[in-house]
């Protein structure tokens, strides 16, 4: 099976959309991640729902993930503030790695897929077909269809 | 012949380790690797000597004291303590400073520098965010801190052990000799905090709810194992204040530590050895075979007469030299290296001043020196470096000048105070 006959239509997010906005319809859609766009269209990076939590998470409680037991749920509420006013382009690491995107050309076969999945640790590639993205791919649809089906009980 | 080639050898490493132009572990171990193939050293000389060989008191000591560390970091008793303290100043911020200078002192003096500032500074990072504070003067007084608790003890920063192992002092020399001296160092540094930091202290009450509500006890992840953690700390204290007595060294004092910790804790390997740095415990036997080399050729030996003769009954002007000089080179490259090389040559001078208290206190001169001086730049000592990676991280970026210009007149001010102590206790009244 190729990517074209696996990818999924996706929800378009740029650099410029709020921040909020994504982790929700990242939420709502149950993805792990989303593709993010670029001026021209074509996929720019992908924004796994790791990526929200790493920009939400200090870095001191990432280092000594025990002083998370000390905040209390008001201080909680506080860390997710800061996705108000924030847009994607800030939830994204800085500087972004151009040539390293989880993107497969619409002919690819499944197993290429996955390789390109495992080898950047992705949960989602984009689909492209020339310069038009033709959907997405999760790793929990690639697996659906790499994985035997399981006997009946 | 060989002498020349061994020096010009031990030169070059030397070069490298000060530059950093490759890896320092890479740079030691090439020089060790040199007098090998010069026929000064061989095996038996490089892992049997106990004179110019690798000193595996130091080395053994250090990993002792590593998994002790390992074991501790686990029960987050420094997230607490700092949590703690921060509250019951009620987040008035020079009196936060204040305890966390002091826990952070404290804990250096009986643990590495390095791993105290890598606990203390989250949880600082933490507090200041709570109380809506600037974290980098915090950071920058936590590292001077460091430094200068470390100084304190045998076990407080690497030249000490280093100086203790070669001199043969105890646990107890050091308490005696340099831990008043850091004591007032301490108090005259919170001072100068006071100073330094003034633009920093800005007092939000709105923002100290916020503090209050942080959960100090929820930090503690294993209760049973920061018991059993603190048993075996203060018999492992003991140990080293009753070594001499017990005829024991204090690398086996701390192996034993760190045993009864592994045993008691039920750790796994990877957990208990997460701390243990042995690129640094590489770095140091490379360094023992480079310094050795020097010793076994007699460079160290023609050194020291010439030391001895210039100085003759001149042990002030010596001590004097020696704390100063050593502070502007630690300053700028590592102390390790050069405390490695300094000390057989002041080893020399106090053989020939028959060990009075005019000439062992050119050890102290050397311990204060090489550890305080180490505040004098942002790159003087690990724990600086490791201080500003911090923050930078964390999106506070503290520049080389930056860091200097406070660490400068710390490490002014307090050299000042210990040749003052130095002078004053073993010249003016010893």
């Amino acid at each position: 099976m190729t990517a074209r006959t696996l990818a999924q239509p996706f929800p378009i997010v740029t650099l410029d959309t709020d921040a909020m906005d994504a982790a929700q319809t990242m939420t709502r859609l149950r993805w792990p991640g989303l593709i993010v766009s670029g001026d021209d269209g074509r996929p720019y990076t992908i924004l796994p729902g790791s990526e929200v939590l790493r920009f939400l998470i200090p870095t001191y409680v990432q280092d000594d993930p025990g002083l998370a037991r000390a905040l209390d749920e008001r201080a909680s509420d506080e860390l997710f503030r800061k996705l108000v006013r924030s847009t994607v382009r800030d939830l994204l690491p800085q500087p972004p790695d151009y040539d390293d995107l989880p993107v497969v050309d619409a002919d690819a076969t499944s197993l290429e897929v996955a390789a390109v999945m495992a080898r950047m640790r992705s949960p989602l590639v984009a689909v492209v077909d020339g310069d038009k993205v033709v959907g997405a791919i999760t790793v929990n649809r690639l697996l659906a269809h790499l994985l035997p089906a399981a006997p009946a009980s | 012949m060989t002498s020349v080639l061994v020096v010009a050898a031990f030169a070059a490493a030397y070069v490298l380790i000060a530059t950093e132009r490759i890896h320092r572990v890479a740079a030691a171990l090439a020089g060790a690797a040199a007098m090998v193939l010069l026929g000064v050293v061989d095996a038996r000389v490089a892992f049997f000597s106990e004179k110019t060989g690798v000193d595996w008191n130091v080395i053994f000591l250090l990993l002792g004291m590593m998994v002790i560390v390992s074991v501790l970091k686990q029960t987050g008793v420094f997230d607490y303590l700092a949590i703690w303290a921060a509250k019951r100043t009620r987040g008035r911020p020079f009196a936060t400073m204040v305890m966390l200078v002091v826990i952070t002192a404290v804990a250096s003096a009986l643990l590495d520098n390095v791993t105290t500032v890598l606990l203390i500074a989250p949880v600082t990072l933490l507090i200041c965010d709570r109380l809506g504070l600037a974290p980098v003067p915090f950071l920058i007084a936590e590292a001077l801190a460091s430094n200068i608790g470390g100084t304190a003890t045998l076990i407080g920063d690497p030249p000490n052990i280093i100086i203790a192992s070669r001199a043969g002092l105890t646990f107890n020399d050091f308490a005696t000799n340099l831990a008043p001296i850091v004591i007032i160092l301490l108090v005259v540094f919170i001072g100068l905090c006071r100073v330094l930091f003034r633009s920093a202290f800005t007092y939000d009450p709105e923002r100290v709810a916020a503090l209050m509500a942080l959960d100090e006890r929820e930090v503690i992840k294993d209760r049973g194992l920061l018991l059993r953690s603190g048993i075996v700390l203060v018999a492992v204290m003991i140990g080293f204040v009753a070594h001499s007595a017990l005829h024991i060294e204090p690398s086996m004092v701390a192996l034993l530590g760190a045993g009864a910790l592994v045993a008691l804790s039920k750790l796994d390997p990877p957990e208990f050895l997460e701390e243990v740095e042995w690129p640094t415990l590489v770095f140091f036997m490379g360094l023992f075979v480079m310094v050795g080399a020097l010793v076994e050729v007699g460079v160290i030996g023609r050194l020291g007469t010439l030391l001895t003769d210039a100085v003759g009954d001149h042990y002030l002007l010596a001590a004097s030299a020696l704390l100063w000089g050593s502070a502007a080179l630690s300053g700028i490259v590592d102390n390790i290296p050069y405390v490695a090389t300094m000390t057989p040559l002041v080893q020399t001078l106090v053989d020939a001043g028959n060990g009075v208290g005019h000439a062992t206190a050119l050890w102290w001169a050397l311990a204060l020196g090489a550890d305080l001086g180490g505040n004098a730049t942002a790159v003087g000592a690990s724990a600086n470096v490791v201080v500003i990676g911090i923050a930078a991280r964390n999106g506070h970026p503290i520049s080389f000048w930056q860091f200097t210009k406070y660490g400068s007149i710390v490490a002014v001010v307090t050299i000042a105070v210990s040749w003052l102590y130095l002078w004053l206790r073993y010249y003016a009244l010893g």
